[in-house]
């Protein structure tokens, strides 16, 4: 099993996104081909996100399977000037991760994680290896306030709402969803990402 | 006096975490269709939140890729959409003038006294109440204005006040929940308080099941803040009592 190419890693900024895009064009019309090249290079991102919400591994399996019928069923809806591929695939799995946790998964696991806020972000954090996307977030991270960072990771890896997130915290849900935007804002400029 | 401001621009951040649900997630939408800057902040956070995704990348087992292929060999494709519309998720179309039933009003204003306080409005408008005459057109106007921004205070001698206000449009909704109980002879009364003279913005009607309005005050200018006293005397031209609520608007 060849380790999974990050879409980020090694090529300039810009030209994974135009080669995605291009599978997801070709994905568009059928391409199966296309297809399996488009998976390869997102199926990691996508798996390693649904499980960190969803963490049962059947459940995990079935969610990244349905995410992927998705981004097959709705290729042709991939717009370039609204986000990069990635970002749509990666939206799309974990809205469908943490839809399918908030209707399904509402018992004592969920409440265990939460008791531990800090998780999400010491998987992130001590699990560096080789990635470098993984090293740089991890990096950026830390430039946020503790409050901003528990304030996202909470959210995009726990899958908790703001809601939640301000009950975890014990903090004004309005706070929270602040400190969300604000972490997330730093967080977009300190990877340079966007715009 | 506490001024609430979480609506719902404040939530993009939240909204690109996903961790809005139901009603939130619904009521950000509503407004992001009509507010170019949170969609397009939205979508530069979601670049930052993809990040996140790839930074938890973990190696699916090698059956998932296989079952794939039996299920995409018989999952139909979309066409691609028609011009103009968006990205998975966005189904509801982005513009178009639609008719405001109750419930949309009372769902934009948010909340249940004004829900209840809309209701009442709507039941009352068969015959609209002696002084405030409410047109359910100008309401409309201000809550679909593209900047309708929602605002909620407490007012000091007890109650809370929601405002709904359109500076494009130069008009606001103001509506009230749980105002204490004046005496016959005495009404509260709007004001907008500018660089010169202030001016009167309408009397509230009295009070029904606790809810007050809504009335539409237009004619805002920039920089005005909105004021309410209580007033015994009717066709005044300045307050003569203390201000119990004042908002910058």
């Amino acid at each position: 099993m060849s380790p999974p190419r990050s879409p980020w890693a090694g090529a300039a900024p810009g030209t994974d996104h135009a080669d995605l895009a291009a599978l997801l064009a070709r994905v568009a019309v059928g391409d199966r081909a296309a297809f399996d090249a488009m998976y390869d290079r997102v199926a990691a991102p996508v798996f390693g996100t649904v499980r960190n919400v969803v963490r049962d591994p059947g459940l995990t399996e079935e969610v990244t399977q349905e995410v992927f019928v998705e981004v097959w069923r709705a290729a042709s809806r991939f717009d370039a000037s609204k986000g990069s591929p990635m970002a749509w695939v990666a939206t799309i799995a974990h809205r469908r991760a943490v839809d399918r946790v908030r209707s399904e998964q509402r018992s004592a696991d969920r409440d265990r994680r939460a008791a531990s806020p800090m998780i999400a972000y010491d998987d992130v954090a001590e699990t560096v290896e080789d990635n470098l996307d993984r090293e740089r977030v991890r990096r950026c991270l830390g430039t946020l306030t503790d409050l901003q960072r528990e304030a996202v990771t909470l959210a995009y890896y726990g899958g908790h709402t703001y809601r939640e997130v301000a009950g975890l915290l014990g903090v004004p849900a309005g706070t929270v969803s602040t400190r969300m935007r604000d972490g997330l804002i730093r967080l977009r400029d300190c990877l340079g990402a966007g715009r | 006096m506490r001024i609430r401001r979480p609506e719902p621009h404040t939530l993009a951040g939240a909204y690109a975490l996903d961790a809005l649900d139901g009603t939130d997630r619904a009521r950000f939408e509503r407004h992001a269709a009509r507010c170019r800057e949170c969609t397009r902040e939205v979508t530069g956070l979601r670049e930052a939140t993809a990040r996140l995704a790839a930074a938890a990348a973990a190696q699916p087992p090698a059956a998932l890729k296989e079952a794939l292929r039996a299920e995409t060999a018989r999952t139909r494709q979309l066409p691609p959409a028609a011009r103009g519309s968006g990205a998975t998720g966005r189904t509801r179309p982005r513009q178009g003038v639609r008719r405001l039933g109750v419930r949309r009003l009372a769902l934009a204003l948010g909340g249940a006294a004004v829900v209840a306080a809309v209701t009442v409005w709507v039941t009352a408008s068969l015959g609209p109440p002696a002084g405030q005459p409410v047109a359910s057109q100008e309401i409309a106007t201000v809550l679909t204005a593209p900047d309708a921004v929602k605002m909620t205070a407490t007012v000091r001698t007890g109650g809370t006040a929601t405002i709904v206000m359109s500076h494009h449009d130069g008009m606001l909704v103001f509506a009230a929940a749980g105002l204490r109980q004046l005496p016959p002879a005495q009404h509260y009364e709007l004001w907008l308080i500018g660089s010169g003279r202030d001016r009167p913005a309408g009397r509230l009607p009295t009070p029904s099941h606790g809810m007050t309005g809504p009335v539409v005050t237009a004619g805002l200018r920039s920089g005005d803040r909105l004021g309410l006293t209580v007033e015994s005397a009717t066709g005044i031209r300045r307050p003569t009592t203390p201000m119990i609520l004042e908002l910058t608007l």
